[in-house]
């Protein structure tokens, strides 16, 4: 399905990415994965939930914006209601590539089978003609750059998680307006009374490895169901 | 006693016609004691003339206001967009001398502060290329806007590059079908007027009278209703007098030029106006200046084919009429007057006049006012685009018969001479223009003259405002270049993307 390849100015000096939001072009997803250091940015407007990798060796964060498989709430379209997208998907159709020699550095990929990749002459540049990046590749970079460093703290942050028990099972029961009852299975959450009995020294420990802000925005960020679930109930008003 | 301004007689059938068809119609409320009607008696026996294939930005708003859809009107007239003009040869004739017009204003600022940042950071930069992104951006054949973006919203300010035939026909659909425009394919036979020379009716051969209370003469040269008004000839100042225009197609997947290109010759200049399916060059000329064999030579050598061309022959006069509205007759396009289309100012003309009657929409009682103050601002606007096309001429250092008559003091109009004086110590302000609405703006007038290299003036002994910075607009450029689609790539966007609409009307 996929199809890798390295980004280089020569390769891809005319390559135009699709810059719309729509189902085909991948945007329909019912949560998307998130890295600690954007907490803050995600909990403005979507619920941060944890679940286990399907190896269950490993807790991720997600970012949700639906209950089902397939639905995104924030979609219009060819619209994203959505004030902020996470960066695993605005990044899309480029990966962190990673040499073939240890220590090189990282390479920007790209997945040339993406429906992101444009055909018809419209989208938005990666290089100009002169083989430059544009400043959209820049920021590409830059938000590639932060998704790496965060995946690489990812694995920290879920081991102090671990260490204090700060993750509980968490099932989510959604009555709509119109009385259907839909229910988010699997996944976990911060365990809050496990925080507020946390002591000092372990809260000093969380805050000086920069855990403890994103722990709490994840918690804050719940409050984003309500507003989720409105979501979901006026799409039924719409098609009923 | 009533006194509404209500049916309203629009005579002749071209871009003029139509379009001032639409706006009324689309302008008129329904519900009013005496709602509008709009008749429009259009001769089956007269080839319309298209009037300029170039539009101004204006023209965005006019076809929203109209309700014409940005998609269905450039797919309709097979439009393009124009990011503005540019002009080559026109100060020396050298191979390296050409200048950006672009629609764009340059960045906010004070324009002397603007001219001093310009030397002070890029002096060996053209002005254009420094104060807006607009001029790479054309450079490149990019489109001013993305297609997911609101009709007619733009990254920079545009206008359209179009077929005037095809506009011509897709306002009267959309005046016919959809805003109630009645239609009479007629040929008008007479007038009838009071003893005061108001019109009562046109008569037509078939239909018998049309009667109205507003009649807008848009017959083109042939002036029918205000052909008794006196024109003024401005062929003292614009020279041009001819015109040879040819057709030229396109290969359907070549880059679309996004600014009218403007060539400079002996005794002229040529246009070349890029369509999606097909380029419009004409060679304009002066006949006292040149003959009519050395015009065909200087356009075939422009268009550098080896095969013999055959070009339609114009003729015309620089100028307008005296006074545009007259009793109840108001003359809108060709027939209130023609300037050589340096600056695309025909079309934008129509809408302005447009503009002016739906903004101040009469009275019986009104009507010597609006008229008398229509004429007021038409007549300013008229002197304006003269003074500003020989703007274009006076600049120039090319030699020559034509250049040098163009240079001669009493070809230039009072009011332009001295403010070519006044700019020889400081920048075009606002303060020279100074009428809300001015067709062309300081702005317009700083494009020509550093473009045209006139000297840069002195700082001078006062404190300009703050020097603006060009870094933002460097980064602008960047980003729009890099997001913007060519233009050749947006349209054919835009078909693929009407096709199914087109099936399901078919079936």
């Amino acid at each position: 399905m996929a199809n890798h390849v390295l980004l280089t100015s020569d390769d891809h000096r005319t390559l135009r990415i699709t810059s719309e939001r729509s189902a085909a072009l991948g945007d329909a997803v019912m949560s998307c994965l998130i890295v600690p250091s954007e907490f803050r940015r995600v909990q403005n407007e979507y619920p941060i939930l944890f679940r286990l990798t399907p190896q269950r060796d490993r807790f991720q964060a997600l970012a949700m914006f639906g209950f089902e498989p397939g639905e995104n709430l924030f979609l219009a379209g060819e619209r994203s209601e959505a004030r902020y997208r996470p960066l695993a998907l605005e990044i899309q159709p480029f990966l962190i590539g990673h040499p073939a020699t240890d220590g090189g550095d990282k390479q920007i990929h790209l997945d040339l089978d993406h429906p992101r990749v444009a055909t018809g002459g419209e989208g938005v540049r990666v290089f100009d003609d002169l083989g430059r990046a544009t400043p959209y590749l820049e920021t590409i970079a830059a938000q590639l750059g932060e998704l790496d460093a965060g995946w690489q703290a990812s694995e920290g942050f879920f081991a102090a998680l671990a260490r204090h028990e700060l993750l509980e099972p968490l099932t989510l029961e959604i009555t709509l307006a119109d009385g259907s009852t839909n229910r988010l299975v699997g996944y976990h959450g911060i365990a809050e009374e496990r925080l507020q009995q946390l002591d000092t020294v372990a809260l000093g420990e969380l805050h000086a490895d920069g855990y403890l802000l994103p722990v709490f925005m994840a918690l804050a960020s719940l409050a984003n169901v309500a507003e989720l679930v409105e979501r979901k109930s006026r799409r039924g008003d719409l098609r009923g | 006693m009533d006194t509404a301004i209500s049916k309203v007689v629009i005579v002749g059938g071209g871009t003029a016609g139509w379009l001032a068809a639409c706006r009324i119609a689309a302008a008129a409320r329904p519900s009013a004691a005496h709602p509008i009607t709009v008749t429009l008696v259009e001769s089956p026996d007269v080839a319309t003339i298209g009037v300029g294939e170039g539009t101004w930005p204006t023209m965005r708003a006019t076809l929203e206001r109209i309700g014409i859809g940005e998609a269905e009107f450039l797919l309709a007239c097979d439009a393009s967009f124009k990011h503005g003009s540019r002009f080559h040869g026109w100060a020396t004739g050298a191979a390296d001398d050409v200048y950006f017009h672009p629609f764009t204003p340059p960045l906010e600022a004070d324009a002397r502060a603007l001219v001093a940042a310009w030397q002070a950071e890029a002096a060996g930069a053209a002005f254009a290329d420094v104060v807006t992104p607009q001029s790479q951006v054309a450079g490149q054949c990019l489109a001013p806007r993305q297609r997911s973006m609101p009709d007619y919203a733009g990254a920079l300010n545009y206008g359209y590059h179009l077929d005037a035939g095809k506009l011509a026909a897709l306002l009267m659909r959309h005046a016919t079908e959809r805003l109630g425009v009645r239609h009479v394919r007629d040929h008008v036979i007479g007038v009838d007027r009071t003893e005061t020379g108001e019109v009562i009716a046109v008569n037509t051969r078939d239909t018998g009278a049309v009667a109205g209370d507003l009649f807008l003469d848009c017959t083109g040269h042939a002036a029918l209703l205000v052909g008794d008004v006196p024109f003024i000839d401005r062929s003292d100042v614009l020279f041009n007098d001819r015109a040879l225009a040819v057709q030229v197609p396109v290969a359907a997947d070549s880059p679309i030029a996004a600014q009218t290109d403007a060539t400079a010759h002996a005794a002229g200049w040529i246009w070349d106006i890029g369509l999606p399916t097909r380029r419009g060059v004409g060679c304009v000329y002066s006949s006292a200046h040149m003959s009519d064999d050395a015009a065909l030579e200087t356009l075939s050598a422009y268009l550098g084919s080896a095969e013999p061309i055959t070009p339609r022959r114009l003729t015309f006069r620089s100028g307008h009429r005296d006074r545009f509205w007259t009793g109840n007759c108001l003359a809108i396009g060709l027939s209130a007057g023609f300037l050589e289309p340096l600056e695309a100012s025909a079309i934008v003309t129509i809408e302005l006049a447009l503009d002016a009657l739906l903004d101040d929409w009469p009275t019986r009682e009104t009507m010597p006012l609006t008229a008398a103050r229509f004429n007021t601002l038409f007549r300013y606007r008229w002197d304006r685009i003269v003074e500003f096309l020989k703007l274009h001429y006076v600049l120039s250092r090319r030699e020559g018969r034509y250049w040098q008559d163009h240079r001669d003091p009493a070809s230039i109009p009072p009011r332009l001479a001295e403010l070519l004086a006044l700019w020889q110590h400081r920048p075009p302000t606002r303060a020279d223009l100074p009428m809300v609405d001015e067709l062309f703006p300081a702005a317009s007038y700083q494009y020509i003259l550093y473009g045209m290299g006139a000297r840069v003036p002195d700082p001078g002994p006062l404190r300009g405002g703050p020097l603006p910075s060009f870094g933002p607009i460097a980064q602008r450029t960047r980003g729009m270049v890099a997001t913007l689609p060519p233009i050749r790539a947006y349209l054919d966007a835009c078909r693929a993307a009407s096709q199914p609409i087109a099936m399901e009307h078919m079936n």
